[in-house]
């Protein structure tokens, strides 16, 4: 149901009763805690690749076969 | 813009080009979402063929890169959807095993989450735990590591995920569900080693 309230907005009990059983049961409360830090740490990543410290480069082989199937393609097309 | 740029931006003209410009970026997007270095060249040849095929269809109020990007997402959820069909629905129980349930049979926490100190913005300076992060990723099943990138690192809704990935919207939950406990108790393990003894 935690998991689920990153989703959804739960029913208005739901709601009321996780806030409450949160109230005693701390590693429940830290587990809900954990997946949002979880949902931070996804998305600083998916903003990651265009980072310049750990840039990802496509390799010279590829690249030429991407512009040769390029060509191709406009050859084909035109 | 003067003349030498619209040549240069034009791709028709000059694909060589695009690929020198945009090639690593967009490598880097697809390699980040679909984690096999094969799987994101394809589509990042996708991505450009596709692009020359509706290149009428580009508006000059929107940049090369963010219209090229927009193709790539595209080609993205395509393939989540092409391999969600390959995969079974047995997956979304396949590592259970491997963690467990949270809880006992009394309902008590099996393993107590442990104390994390930390602040995701800082942490995520460290090429190591972004590494580790990466790891926890490539470790997931198919159905959940798709369930759980399209909605936390692509940014789709729960309702769009069931129909890319073909399941209930019951699945879709538990695929999620089990790819967040998993992802966060691997991240304990490998990252925040010494703090289970501070419960």
């Amino acid at each position: 149901m935690v998991s689920e309230s990153l989703d959804r907005q739960l029913p208005m009990y739901q709601r009321i009763g996780v806030r409450i059983h949160f109230m005693m049961c701390k590693f429940c409360a830290r587990y809900q805690e954990q997946l949002l830090f979880l949902r931070k740490t996804a998305h600083l990543y998916s903003e990651s690749s265009e980072d310049s410290d750990t840039p990802v480069k496509l390799s010279p082989d590829v690249g030429k076969r991407i512009k040769e199937s390029m060509v191709r393609f406009l050859e084909k097309h035109e | 813009m003067n003349k030498q740029q619209s040549i240069s931006n034009n791709p028709v003209e000059n694909p060589e080009k695009w690929v020198d410009l945009y090639g690593d970026y967009l490598y880097g997007f697809a390699l980040y979402r679909v984690y096999e270095a094969t799987v994101a060249e394809d589509l990042v040849q996708e991505t450009f063929l596709a692009a020359l095929g509706s290149i009428k269809d580009f508006q000059r109020r929107s940049s090369i890169k963010t219209w090229l990007t927009g193709i790539l997402k595209h080609k993205i959820i395509d393939y989540f959807r092409k391999k969600a069909r390959e995969q079974s629905i047995d997956d979304i129980e396949s590592n259970v095993n491997k963690l467990d349930d949270l809880f006992d049979q009394n309902g008590h926490w099996k393993i107590k989450p442990a104390k994390w100190d930390a602040d995701p913005q800082k942490l995520y300076d460290q090429k190591e735990f972004i590494k580790i992060f990466q790891k926890c990723m490539a470790e997931l099943p198919g159905l959940q590591a798709s369930a759980f990138t399209l909605r936390e690192i692509i940014g789709e809704s729960t309702k769009k995920i069931c129909k890319i990935l073909d399941v209930s919207s019951t699945n879709c939950w538990v695929l999620l569900h089990r790819a967040r406990m998993y992802l966060r108790r691997c991240l304990e393990i490998n990252w925040f080693t010494n703090s289970n003894d501070k419960n």
